[in-house]
């Protein structure tokens, strides 16, 4: 399973927080994925999915119960610094930065944490202010420079160090359409030009559509969908259809329709709207078959839907629902 | 180590740039520690007596000392909790470096800074007062030098408990006055007080400042339990430290959940 080209693994990851009352939370539910170097990895889901979790265990900062994190071939419990010598993260709902150190200190302080010396590393430090636009404010305190501009801050602060994996937990969260155009597009350069990997969650679909080759969508701590964006988009893109008929159906051809998975029927005074995700190209000649029981039945249209990411992510999620509502029953 | 030294010298110049950058804020710390100390010391004059003059001696060395103490402790234990609140311990754990040299590190800037403004207050309590106490500096440095780990020990207590406990500002503050306890306790009258964080180095202090005593005139048994306390109450902080991080990694604790 182990290929060779993969910086980071996951394997086997659980994780419950015991709480004072009641059952414990399981966050990770035995989670196990791969990232390869230079890529960039979405890590989606719901709220209370489990990310954030699986982010700080993957940066030693939460123990697992069980399983194992290798960065770069390095266990990140067992060779903690080595570890964390290639990985920095930008996390959520944390400062991240000193604010009350300006621009440049904040990068200076962090690159000694990291192990380097400043001095040494003045160019990349210059650098990246230059490429977050920071130059202005390179001496305001971050606590006087607004919240964009922080947040870019302390993704050059992950940066700087040249780790190798640089994780981010939601860095788009809050800042307005044209931060956040920019924090994407910075890092895509530093991906594909420096070939850097990162890895990012966030809830934000045009983000991933944007910037994230590969997602894993994982769902109450288990992993729910992993795949190439491209792929998930075909997948789905090809294969879902709107129907619009000029009037209403019979309940005959309703019980008929509504029998079929992953079908959505909304009717009104005169029109009657279909869409279907199909499974297979069987289901849409059996749609059109039941339509055609009834003489009278006008198809007025018949659309392949524009899907977007978004779209797919639900789906996927509203599949996985009702996988564990079968599992329920049965 | 010369890695080490780099870390040592990145907190020096952030502890630096802050209070020079703040300088005003801790300003009013500073004078407030000052009124308190003038209301303290005019209520002793007020008493009187014919030791008054000594007992002002002791009050400034005795004020002198819990000032020390108190910035000693609070700025571990202070520091564990802002820095976990605001989300930037989680960044101080990534270091490449273990947390213990980072927190050395940042002791170590922090003490220095520290050191400067007691002193400014020593002697401005003793214009103020008008005494003028024994600052042998041979005998005070290695005493100061070895007191200090019994208050670090403390932080690391509270810093441990405050990681978990995420509330416990009402505790930290009756601290404050159980300092005052610890460094002023007659550890000559009563053996096991000897044992009370802080209080055995405290005494020593007192002997060189007050009673013009050296260094050099203490028993070797006497340095040695002065050695001996603060590493352990070092250690016994340290160590409590340990299990506290521990179960914050646990429960991911480190941030503010
Ligand atoms: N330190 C903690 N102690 C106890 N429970 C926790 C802790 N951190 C997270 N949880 C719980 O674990 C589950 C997963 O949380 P997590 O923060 O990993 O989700 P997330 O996917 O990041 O969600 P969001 O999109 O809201 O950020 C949630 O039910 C959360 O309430
Ligand atoms: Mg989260």
């Amino acid at each position: 399973m182990v290929s060779s080209d993969s910086i980071l693994q996951v394997a086997n990851v659980i994780k419950n927080y015991s709480v004072r009352k009641g059952e414990p939370i399981k966050a990770v539910d035995n989670i196990s994925f791969e990232v390869k170097k230079g890529e960039i990895l979405g890590l989606l889901g719901p709220n209370g999915a489990g990310k954030t979790t699986t982010v700080k265990i993957i940066c030693s900062l939460i123990r697992p119960d069980s399983g194992t994190i290798l960065v770069d071939g390095i266990d990140n419990f067992q060779h903690r610094s080595k570890a964390l010598g290639k990985i920095s993260a930008v996390l959520e709902g944390n400062r991240n930065i000193y604010w009350r150190l300006t621009v440049r200190e904040n990068l200076e302080f962090f690159a000694a944490l990291k192990g380097y010396n400043p001095k040494e590393l003045k160019k990349e430090i210059d650098y990246y202010i230059d490429f977050f636009d920071l130059k202005d404010k390179e001496h305001e305190t971050a606590n006087k420079i607004s919240r964009g501009m922080k947040q870019k801050l302390a993704i050059a602060v992950a940066m700087v160090t040249n780790s190798e994996i640089v994780l981010l937990d939601e860095p788009t969260l809050g800042l307005d359409v044209k931060a956040s155009y920019e924090i994407r597009d910075l890092l895509k350069k530093i991906a594909y030009e420096e070939g850097r990997t990162v890895i990012l969650t966030t809830h934000d679909m045009n983000v991933v559509q944007d910037i994230c080759e590969r997602v894993v969508i994982i769902d109450k701590g288990r992993i729910i969908a992993e795949d190439r964006i491209e792929n998930l988009m075909r997948l789905f893109q090809v294969k879902s259809y709107k129907f619009i008929l000029k009037d209403r159906l019979t309940d005959e051809q309703q019980n008929q329709l509504l029998a079929i998975p992953h079908l959505t029927l909304l009717e009104t005074e005169d029109a009657t709207e279909i869409e279907l995700n199909l499974e297979n190209s069987q289901t849409f000649y059996q749609v059109i078959d039941i339509l055609r029981i009834e003489e009278d039945t006008v198809i007025e249209s018949i659309d392949r839907q524009e899907i977007n990411f978004e779209k797919i992510f639900m789906d996927i999620l509203g599949r996985s629902d009702e996988d564990a509502k079968d599992l329920a029953v049965g | 180590m010369q890695k080490i030294w780099l870390l040592g010298k990145a907190f020096l110049k952030r502890e630096f740039i802050l209070f020079k950058r703040y300088f005003f804020n801790s300003l009013g710390g500073i004078i407030t520690l000052y009124v308190i100390f003038l209301m303290l010391f005019l209520g002793f004059k007020g008493v009187g007596g014919p030791n008054v003059g000594e007992s002002i001696e002791g009050l400034v060395v005795g004020y002198t000392l819990w000032m020390f103490a108190l910035s000693a402790y609070q700025d571990i234990t202070l520091t564990i909790q802002r820095e976990a609140r605001e989300g930037t311990l989680e960044q101080l754990y990534m270091s490449v470096y273990n947390f213990g040299w980072v927190m050395a590190a940042k002791t170590f800037a922090q003490s220095l800074i520290n050191l400067i403004i007691v002193v400014g207050m020593l002697f401005l309590l003793m214009f103020t007062t008008g005494t003028f106490l024994n600052l042998d500096v041979v005998s005070l440095v290695p005493l100061v030098f070895f007191t200090l780990p019994n208050f670090f020990g403390l932080g690391f207590i509270f810093g441990g408990i405050a990681l978990i406990f995420k509330q416990i500002n009402n505790y930290l503050q009756i601290m404050q006055f159980v300092l005052i306890l610890f460094v002023s306790v007659p550890v000559g009258s009563v053996p096991i007080f000897k044992f009370m964080p802080g209080s055995w180095g405290s005494s020593l202090i007192y002997r060189v400042m007050l009673a013009g005593e050296s260094i050099f005139q203490f028993a070797a048994s006497d340095l040695v339990f002065l050695c001996g306390i603060g590493l352990a109450y070092l250690l016994l902080g340290i160590a409590v430290y340990k299990i506290c991080e521990r179960i914050a990694i646990d429960r991911g604790l480190l941030g503010q959940y």
